[in-house]
């Protein structure tokens, strides 16, 4: 990856910027003194710690070419039947999000997965953790654990994944499938390192507005609004 | 369309598609009926009160003008015949009334839509007249310069007296259900049209001349309401245009043959309306 150029072929992320601010100034800061070269293997570190600082931070979610929101949007902590641990699925197992979320490339709406899926794995894998009794209990009583709802866009917003997922996944051939969850991240936040998910972004009008104005996503009042 | 935007352009907004338009079109929908199919049996309206999650709003309110049916059926009834004033019969034409169903006319250079203080209604690129519920402050002046009379204003919110509880599960959740205080009219079922142009884009096409309907159309038992993109030669709507030579640009058609039966309701205006009706023809 080149500086000045993100790994989508658009211009800088804020966070990139921010980085090479943050270059720049210690550069003038090592080259207003003499002993500058003394700095060096400590810059070097900085540097090191910084690169790595800004990858994670886009790796945290960054919409490409748009203008990260300010400010924390922490949504609160809903409480789910199963306390369902997405680490230990996507970061551990590296399940692909739309193993489980397979409505997501096909509809407007992510969804969840069946009790059916779940006990798929569930009936060999890991069947002695509460957890999963809890999961075995419902399906023999065959009902779907009331899974609660934790990003909710209001009733007048028409959102498709499908449209999403095609313009920066299945159309987007610098991103393979297997990393849809840095996609997924724009809006949903790292998932990954949840147990059960929170949302993290505003979800509001701004922040749809932002990336749709960065990709050229469209900009008629009718495509979003319902 | 950016607040930025509208400042800009405010009166190229204005421009219907004979003019240039103000943006690249991808469709123009319209609609062509024919009166000498209706019957009058009111279906399209129930069908629209169903899909669009309209108010009933009761007969009080109906008789105060509160009523919220975006598509009406209005009654014409003939001038009475002067020689029969005294037979008690007479007031009644024996051929009964003449209907027209009427909803937004989508028109292309609407009277709407440059009153609106705060561009809640515009011109969408599919060439329709749009309502954003949300940016909508209520200042009914796209009312005052409708002269279709077709949109119509929440007075009140309808939510619990129109749905009460079992019934609140009939309401379609593509489309919002409107508070009090907004301006609400036809949309051209653009949930419909929205769910179409998706999945044509999904499957990298274009969206086919028939794939989906409007519900007034669905629901006509007699097969009056034809709805399609005009952009398109080949659609049925644009055909039955051509066929009763009706064009758009034109406050008056000029046609040679008077037997065509097409005609626009109050073209003369210039508001460019995207509805064309055939007449009834009588046997009188």
């Amino acid at each position: 990856m080149e500086l000045g150029e993100n790994r989508f072929g658009g211009k800088m992320s804020v966070n990139d910027r921010g980085f090479m601010s943050l270059m720049n100034r210690t550069e003038e800061l090592s080259g207003g003194r003499k002993t500058g070269w003394l700095w060096a293997p400590f810059l070097s570190l900085m540097v090191f710690a910084l690169m790595l600082s800004s990858v994670e931070a886009y790796a945290e979610g960054t919409v490409p070419n748009a203008v990260p929101p300010k400010g924390t949007y922490e949504g609160k902590n809903v409480e789910q039947p199963i306390e369902f641990p997405h680490d230990i699925h996507a970061k551990i197992n590296e399940i692909n999000c739309m193993y489980c979320h397979t409505y997501a490339r096909r509809s407007k709406v992510a969804g969840i997965p069946p009790t059916s899926k779940c006990m798929g794995c569930h009936s060999v894998i890991a069947t002695d953790k509460p957890r999963i009794k809890k999961l075995t209990e419902y399906w023999e009583k065959r009902e779907p654990p009331p899974w609660k709802k934790v990003h909710d866009v209001p009733d007048y917003v028409h959102f498709t994944h499908e449209k999403h997922l095609k313009r920066f996944v299945f159309d987007n051939p610098e991103l393979p499938v297997e990393r849809v969850s840095e996609v997924c991240a724009f809006c949903h936040g790292e998932v990954k390192n949840m147990t059960v998910a929170h949302k993290v972004k505003p979800l509001n009008m701004g922040f749809c507005v932002r990336c749709h104005e960065a990709n050229k996503g469209p900009s008629d009042c009718w495509k979003c609004h319902k | 369309m950016s607040l930025k935007n509208i400042l800009e352009n405010w009166s190229h907004y204005r421009r219907g598609i004979e003019q240039g338009g103000h943006h690249k079109y991808e469709h123009m929908w319209g609609m062509a009926l024919d009166l000498n199919k209706c019957i009058g049996c009111n279906a399209c309206s129930v069908a629209c009160y169903a899909e669009n999650n309209l108010a009933v709003v009761g007969h009080d309110r109906f008789a105060k003008n509160q009523v919220m049916h975006w598509l009406r059926i209005e009654r014409y009834w003939d001038e009475p015949d002067l020689d029969k004033v005294s037979d008690s019969t007479s007031q009644y034409q024996e051929h009964g009334a003449s209907f027209l169903p009427m909803m937004c006319q989508q028109c292309n250079a609407a009277t709407c839509e440059p009153v609106c203080p705060v561009a809640a209604t515009y011109h969408t690129p599919d060439g329709l007249n749009a309502q954003v519920y949300n940016r909508c402050i209520g200042s009914r002046y796209c009312s005052n310069n409708c002269p279709y009379r077709l949109r119509y204003f929440n007075w009140f919110s309808f939510y619990e007296s129109s749905w009460p509880a079992p019934l609140h599960l009939q309401l379609n959740p593509d489309l919002t259900v409107r508070d009090k205080g907004v301006m609400e009219k036809c949309t051209f079922c653009v949930q419909r049209i929205r769910v179409a142009k998706d999945k044509a884009k999904m499957e990298n096409r274009k969206v086919v001349d028939g794939e989906f309907q409007t519900s007034c159309q669905q629901s006509c038992p007699t097969t009056a309401i034809v709805f399609g993109d005009m952009l398109d030669p080949e659609s049925k709507v644009s055909t039955l245009w051509r066929t009763h030579q009706v064009e758009l640009g034109k406050t008056k058609q000029a046609k040679q043959n008077r037997e065509l039966r097409g005609y626009r309701v109050f073209e003369a205006l210039n508001t460019e309306p995207k509805v064309m009706y055939m007449e009834r023809v009588r046997e009188v």
